[in-house]
C-alpha cells in the first residue's frame, strides 16, 4: 500500500469509527488519541512523507493536511467538556436560540437622553460629591439659616455641618468656585431627601441641574433652552408652560409644566430661574457683570412620565419583569 | 390655603369663571387649583340625621332617621363616622349613582332602608371612602345637593410659595388679581376710630425684653362682652374656606386673619392677673398649657406673652388655655402684633408646632397691618354689638420698620428679561402692586417698597414682579450664545455609557439600588462606614460600603418571583469614613456584577444547560476588558477576603488594580435571610476603568501570513493549575506564539492516579514570513522541555 492509498484507508476508517460519533467523553478521547494523538494514525502518515519522491510530495502533503483538517474539524463540533453534543436541528420553524441579553435601566436611558440633549446645545457635564458641607448645599445657595430644607425632617445629616446633598446644585457652587465664567454645565447625580418611601417618593433620587453663566444670558434664553429640551425629550408637539415660582437660589424663578392629555392636567417637570445675585456673591462672581440661569429636574420624574411608570419603587427593585420592558 | 371666590369679590370685581381665576393666579405664581370632578346627580339632596341607633342584628351597621325637609325616613348606614345632627348627602330611593347603581328600598338584616347616605367616593367627588361625606351645618336640608357642591366649589386651593406671606389672605390675593386684570382694588374699612382720651392705657401697659423679637405690639380693651354664636354671614364666610365657627370673638379674629392676613389674639382680660404685659423669651423649666390643652415645656427658643410672672401665650403661635375667652368672659384684651419672623420660625420649629398664625408670622407679617387689623376687629365687634370698646389703644412700636426703596434700571430689566417691556407698563404695574414709583422716567425707576412685601429687596425682585405680570408666556424664547465654552471633555463619564452597553451586550441587566443600608449588613464588612445622624429607619442608617448586598437582594427578589437565573450589574458610589469629618469621607465609584443560577437553560438547541460559575463570570470580565482595550489582564488569587468575596482574585492590568472577582460571601445572604444559591461577583474601580478605557486603541497592521496550529497533549499531576501551565507556555513561546488555549481536560484511570490529560492548542504566526515546520518545531520542543521539567508532565 503506498502512502496515497494509506491516506484513503485512514480516511475511510475514521468515517466508520466516527459514525455515529461517540457521545461519551471517554470514547471521544480514545478516538482522538487513535487518530490525532502523538503516536496516532495521522501522525504516522506524516512520518512516512519523507519516503515519498520530491515530485509527489506536494500533492500527497496537501492531501494529508486535508485529512488532518477533516478529522480535527469533526472533533471541533463536539462539546468537549460535556457528554452531550449540540443537536443540529434542520427544522427552521423552531424558535431561535436566544442569547443572554442585558437591559439598560430606563433611568440610565433617560439620564443619557437628557445629557445628550444638553450636550447638543453646548453644555458640558460635571459631577461632584454626594456628601457635602452645609455651605455648598445650602448656604451658598441663599437658603436662610432657618429654611425648612435645613431641617432634620427633610435632610439627612452626617454631622451638624455635613449633609447628604439634597440637590446637585452643590456642584454648581464647586464649579463657580473653581472656574471663571462664562460657564455652561449640567450636573447629573444622586441626591437624598429624608422622605418616607411610597409609590411617589423615595429617600433618594437622581437629578440633573444645569447652569449657564455669561454676560447677557437672559430669561428669554432660559426659556429657549428649556423649550428645546422639553420638545426633544417629550416630542415637538408637547404643550408646555413657564409659570412664576420661588426658589432661594433663583430670581426670577419659574416652574415648567407639560400638558398631559392622558390625565387632563398640567404636570410639573422642572424648576428654573435666573441665578440669584446672592449666589454669585457667595462664590465671588460679580453679579453686576455676570448673569445666567439655572434649572433642575428629577430624572425619575421625567423617566416615569416618559415610560408611564406609576410607582417609583420599581426603579430600585431590580425586578427583571420590569427591566426587560425597556 | 383655601380662598373663597365670593370673598375675593369683596375686594375686586370678578366677572370671569372660577376656573379662569385659578388659571390667572397660577400664571402669576400663586398656584391655584379649582373644583372637583363632581358631575350632577339627579335626585340627590341634603339630608339631616335626626336619630342614630345601633342596628339590632349587625355590629357595624347603624339605623338612622334621615329628615329630607318634608319627612323622616329610615336608612341603614355602615359608615363609622355617622352621627346625630349631621347634614349629609342623601340619595333617596330611585337615585342613580355613578357606576349605574340605582337605589331601591331594601331590607338590610331585617331592617328597612329607604335610600342611602353617601361617601365622597360614591359621588365621585374624591377617593375618600373611610366614611360618609359630612356637609357644612349651613347646608339647607331638602335642597338640591348639586347646588351645595356648587357653593362649595366656589373656593380655590392655593399653594403659596414661602416668599409671599402677603398672599395668605384674601386681600393679598385680590391685590395681585386686580393688578393683573387692571381693576381697582376696592377699599375696606380699617381706618382708626377717633377717640378723645386714651382710656386703654388705664387697663394695660407693655414691656419689651428685646424689641428685636417683637418690633410692634398693639393692645386694646373691650368691656361687657357677650360671647355667643356668630351671625350667619360670618359662619358662612369661615365655612366656605373650611374653617369651623367657634364663637363670635374667635370667629372675628379668624375672619380678619383670612381677610387681611394679620393674626390677632383675644385674651380674657380678667385672667391676665396683671395690668402689664411683658414680652420675653421663655425660661428653662417654664411651661404653658396651650389652647389645644397640651402642656408645652418652653425654652429660650420661644417668645412668650407673659403677665410679668407666668406665660399667657406662645407669641405668634398659640394662646394659652388659662387666659382663653370663655362663655363667662366679660372683658377682653385684643392683641395685634408684629413678631420677628426668624424668632417665631425657630420657636414653632423647636416645639414642632405649625398654626395658621405661626405660618404667617414666620414668613414675615406686615407691621402696618397690625394696626389695620386691630381697627378691623374693633369695628366688627362694634358692628355685631358684642361689647363696648374702651377708647384708645396701647401701641409703643419700639422698633419702627425702616421703609425701603429700590432703584431699577432699564438696562438691567432688558438684559435680565431678554425682552423690551414698555415703560408705561412697568410704571403702572409697580404702582398697582404697591411699589409707588417716585419718578416718571424711561430709564430708571425708584420705588417705595410696601410694608407687606418683605420679599422685595433688590432690583431683581422687582424684575420678577414685572415679568410675572407681563406674563412668562409672552417672553420670547431665544437661543442665543455668545461664548464658546472652554471645557476639554464634554462628559467625564463618557466611557460609562460604553461600559454599560458592553455589560448589557454580555447579558447583564442594569439595576439601581438604595445607597442607604442597615448597620447590621454594613458591619459584616470590616469597613468604617459613614453613618446618618437622623436615619429614616434602622434599615437605612448607614451608607453602603459595597454594592453586593443590594445586588443580592435583587437576586432574592427575582428568585422569589420565579426568576432564578440572574445576571445583573450596578454602578454607583460606595462610601468609607477613613478619618473623622467630611474630609475623611471617601466616595468611590465602582461597578459590580453578580450571577446566579443558569447561564443557559437546556433547550431543543442545547441539550444541557450551563450553570453560572466562577469561570463564566471571569470570561465576562475578560470580554469587558477586551472591548475596552484594557490589555495584559491577570487574575491573582488573594488570601484576603476582599470586600465580601471569598475565593477572591485580584484583577490587574499593567500594575493597575482594577478590582476583585470571586464567590460572594454567604455571610450576606445569611444575615439578610435571603433565599438564594451560590452567587459569583466582581467589583471594579469605575473611575480607573473609565480612565483606562478612554485611551484610543491604535491600529496594528493585520498580518497576512498563515497561522500554524499545533495541539499538545500533556499528562499532569491533578494539583497543577492550568493557569500557571499556560503562563509558562507563553513565557517560553517566543514572539511567534500568538495564543495558547486549553481545549480539553481528560481524566481516566488509564492515565494513572491523580493525573489529568490536558490538550492545549498553540497558534503560531510570524509577521514577516510564512512559518515552516522548522521555525515552529524548535519552539515546541523548548515548550515541551520546560513543561516536562517544571511540572513533571509527560507528552501523550
Amino acid at each position: 500500500m503506498n502512502l496515497k492509498e494509506s491516506i484513503e484507508s485512514v480516511r475511510n476508517n475514521f468515517r466508520t469509527d466516527s459514525d455515529p460519533f461517540p457521545t461519551d467523553s471517554k470514547s471521544i478521547e480514545l478516538l482522538y488519541v487513535k487518530y490525532l494523538g502523538r503516536k496516532g494514525l495521522v501522525s504516522d502518515l506524516f512520518s512516512q512523507l519523507i519516503n515519498v519522491s520530491n515530485k509527489e510530495r506536494p500533492s500527497i502533503g496537501k492531501n494529508l493536511n486535508q485529512l488532518k483538517k477533516e478529522i480535527t474539524n469533526s472533533f471541533k463540533i463536539v462539546d468537549r467538556s460535556s457528554s452531550n453534543i449540540d443537536s443540529i436541528e434542520e427544522d427552521y420553524t423552531l424558535p431561535g436560540l436566544s442569547f443572554p441579553t442585558g437591559y439598560i435601566h430606563p433611568l440610565q436611558q433617560t439620564m443619557n437622553e437628557i445629557k445628550t440633549i444638553f450636550m447638543n446645545v453646548g453644555f458640558s457635564i460635571a459631577y461632584g460629591p454626594e456628601i457635602d458641607d452645609d455651605f455648598h448645599n445650602f448656604g451658598a445657595l441663599n437658603f436662610p439659616p432657618e429654611h425648612p430644607a435645613r431641617d432634620m425632617q427633610d435632610t439627612f445629616f452626617i454631622d451638624p455641618d455635613t449633609v447628604l446633598r439634597t440637590h446637585t446644585s452643590n456642584v454648581q457652587i464647586h464649579l463657580m468656585e473653581n472656574e471663571e465664567p462664562p460657564l455652561r454645565y449640567i450636573v447629573p447625580g444622586r441626591v437624598y431627601r429624608n422622605e418616607a418611601i411610597s409609590f411617589k417618593s423615595y429617600c433618594l433620587f437622581h437629578q440633573v441641574e444645569g447652569i449657564y453663566v455669561d454676560k447677557n444670558v437672559s430669561f428669554a434664553d432660559h426659556k429657549g433652552i428649556l423649550e428645546f429640551f422639553v420638545k426633544r425629550m417629550f416630542g415637538e408637539q408637547t404643550k408646555m408652560r413657564f409659570r412664576p415660582s420661588f426658589f432661594p437660589f433663583t430670581e426670577p424663578s419659574a416652574e415648567v409644566d407639560i400638558w398631559s392629555e392622558k390625565s387632563g392636567q398640567w404636570l410639573e417637570i422642572l424648576g428654573s430661574g435666573m441665578v440669584d445675585p446672592e449666589v454669585f456673591k457667595s462664590v465671588n462672581i460679580d453679579p453686576d457683570i455676570w448673569q445666567g440661569f439655572a434649572f433642575g429636574m428629577g430624572i425619575e420624574r421625567i423617566c416615569m412620565l416618559k415610560y408611564e411608570i406609576d410607582d417609583i419603587r420599581l426603579l430600585y427593585q431590580g425586578d427583571m419583569r420590569f427591566l426587560e420592558q425597556f | 390655603m383655601k380662598i373663597s371666590i365670593d370673598w375675593l369679590k369683596e375686594f375686586v370685581d370678578l366677572n370671569i369663571s372660577s376656573q379662569k381665576v385659578a388659571d390667572i393666579l397660577t400664571m402669576l405664581g400663586l398656584e391655584a387649583e379649582y373644583g372637583t370632578n363632581y358631575s350632577n346627580i339627579d335626585g340627590l339632596i341634603v339630608g339631616e340625621i335626626k336619630e342614630c341607633t345601633k342596628h339590632p342584628n349587625a355590629d357595624r351597621l347603624t339605623l338612622c332617621k334621615v329628615f329630607n325637609g318634608k319627612k323622616t325616613l329610615s336608612v341603614v348606614c355602615g359608615a363609622p363616622n355617622v352621627d346625630k345632627g349631621q347634614k349629609i348627602a342623601y340619595a333617596p330611593v330611585g337615585t342613580t349613582l355613578p357606576g349605574e347603581v340605582t337605589i331601591s328600598k331594601v331590607k338590610i338584616r331585617g331592617e328597612v332602608s329607604e335610600g342611602m347616605i353617601c361617601s365622597e367616593r360614591e359621588l365621585k367627588i374624591s377617593d375618600e371612602h373611610d366614611g360618609i361625606m359630612i356637609l357644612n351645618q349651613q347646608a339647607k336640608v331638602g335642597s338640591n345637593f348639586n347646588n351645595y357642591v356648587k357653593s362649595l366649589n366656589n373656593t380655590l386651593e392655593l399653594d403659596i410659595t414661602p416668599n409671599r406671606p402677603d398672599c395668605f389672605s384674601h386681600l393679598g390675593v385680590s391685590r395681585d388679581l386686580s393688578a393683573k386684570l387692571n381693576k381697582t382694588l376696592k377699599p375696606f374699612d380699617a381706618d382708626p376710630i377717633p377717640y378723645k382720651k386714651n382710656e386703654a392705657e388705664k387697663y394695660i401697659s407693655l414691656k419689651f425684653e428685646n424689641p428685636d423679637d417683637c418690633p410692634r405690639y398693639i393692645a386694646g380693651i373691650v368691656k361687657n362682652v357677650k360671647v355667643g354664636p356668630s351671625p350667619d354671614w360670618l359662619v358662612n364666610r369661615l365655612e366656605s374656606i373650611g374653617q369651623r365657627s367657634i364663637n363670635n370673638l374667635v370667629d372675628i379674629s379668624n375672619f380678619v386673619m383670612m381677610e387681611l392676613g394679620q393674626p390677632t389674639h383675644i385674651f380674657d382680660y380678667d385672667k391676665l392677673n396683671s395690668k402689664q404685659i411683658l414680652i420675653r423669651r421663655g425660661k428653662k423649666g417654664e411651661s404653658l398649657t396651650t389652647l389645644d390643652e397640651i402642656k408645652r415645656n418652653v425654652s429660650p427658643n420661644e417668645l412668650l406673652i407673659t403677665n410679668g410672672k407666668s406665660p399667657l401665650a406662645l407669641a405668634g403661635i398659640m394662646g394659652g388655655l388659662d387666659s382663653a375667652v370663655s362663655a363667662q368672659t366679660k372683658t377682653i384684651l385684643i392683641e395685634s402684633a408684629y413678631f420677628d419672623a426668624p424668632t417665631i420660625r425657630k420657636g414653632a420649629k423647636s416645639l414642632g408646632m405649625s398654626t395658621d398664625a405661626s405660618k404667617r408670622f414666620e414668613r414675615g407679617a406686615d407691621p402696618n397691618a397690625s394696626e389695620s387689623a386691630f381697627w378691623r376687629v374693633i369695628k366688627l365687634i362694634e358692628d355685631l354689638s358684642i361689647g363696648d370698646w374702651v377708647p384708645g389703644m396701647v401701641d409703643p412700636y419700639p422698633k419702627k420698620l425702616i421703609e425701603t426703596q429700590i432703584s431699577l434700571s432699564r438696562e438691567k430689566l432688558d438684559s435680565l428679561s431678554g425682552v423690551k417691556i414698555k415703560s408705561d407698563f412697568v410704571h403702572d404695574i409697580l404702582n398697582k402692586i404697591g411699589c409707588n414709583v417716585n419718578n416718571k422716567s424711561e430709564n430708571q425707576w425708584l420705588c417705595d417698597i410696601p410694608s407687606w412685601r418683605p420679599d422685595l429687596e433688590r432690583d431683581v425682585d422687582l424684575i420678577e414682579e414685572i415679568i410675572r405680570f407681563y406674563g412668562y408666556d409672552k417672553i420670547p424664547s431665544k437661543y442665543h450664545y455668545q461664548s464658546i465654552m472652554n471645557a476639554n471633555e464634554p462628559d467625564p463619564h463618557k466611557c460609562l455609557d460604553k461600559i454599560i452597553s458592553i455589560m448589557a451586550g454580555l447579558g447583564f441587566s442594569q439595576v439601581f439600588n438604595n445607597s442607604l443600608q442597615s448597620k447590621d449588613i454594613i458591619s459584616l464588612l470590616k469597613i468604617k462606614s459613614v453613618k446618618i445622624m437622623n436615619p429614616l429607619s434602622d434599615t437605612m442608617s448607614e451608607l453602603r460600603t459595597s454594592l453586593f448586598p443590594g445586588l443580592l437582594e435583587n437576586i432574592d427578589f427575582n428568585y422569589k418571583n420565579n426568576n432564578p437565573d440572574i445576571m445583573i450589574f450596578e454602578w454607583g458610589n460606595i462610601y468609607k469614613q477613613n478619618k473623622p469629618g467630611l474630609k475623611g469621607i471617601q466616595e468611590k465609584l465602582v461597578i459590580s456584577g453578580v450571577v446566579h443560577g443558569y447561564l443557559n437553560k437546556p433547550t431543543v438547541h442545547r441539550k444541557k444547560g450551563r450553570r453560572f460559575n466562577f469561570n463564566v463570570l471571569k470570561g465576562s470580565v475578560k470580554n469587558l476588558m477586551d472591548r475596552l482595550s484594557i490589555k495584559n489582564l491577570t487574575f491573582n488569587q488573594t488570601k484576603n477576603k476582599a470586600d465580601g468575596l471569598i475565593n477572591c482574585f485580584e484583577i490587574q492590568s499593567n500594575n493597575h488594580q482594577l478590582g476583585f472577582i470571586g464567590k460572594v460571601d454567604t455571610i450576606f445572604s445569611d444575615k439578610m435571610h435571603l433565599d438564594i444559591n451560590e452567587v459569583f461577583g466582581f467589583q471594579l474601580d469605575l473611575d480607573l476603568l473609565m480612565e483606562l478605557a478612554n485611551k484610543t486603541p491604535l491600529f496594528n497592521s493585520i498580518v497576512s501570513y498563515p497561522l500554524v496550529e499545533r495541539d499538545l497533549n500533556f499528562v499532569l499531576e491533578e494539583n497543577i493549575l492550568i493557569g500557571s501551565l499556560l503562563s509558562t507556555v507563553k513565557e517560553n513561546g517566543n514572539d511567534i506564539l500568538k495564543s495558547v488555549d486549553p481545549i480539553n481536560i481528560f481524566r481516566h484511570n488509564s492515565l494513572g492516579n491523580n493525573k489529568k490529560s490536558v490538550t492545549i492548542n498553540l497558534v503560531f504566526q510570524s509577521s514577516t514570513k510564512t512559518l515552516e515546520d522548522k521555525d515552529v518545531n524548535h519552539v515546541i520542543d523548548e515548550i515541551i522541555r520546560v513543561i516536562s521539567n517544571e511540572y513533571g508532565a509527560k507528552l501523550r
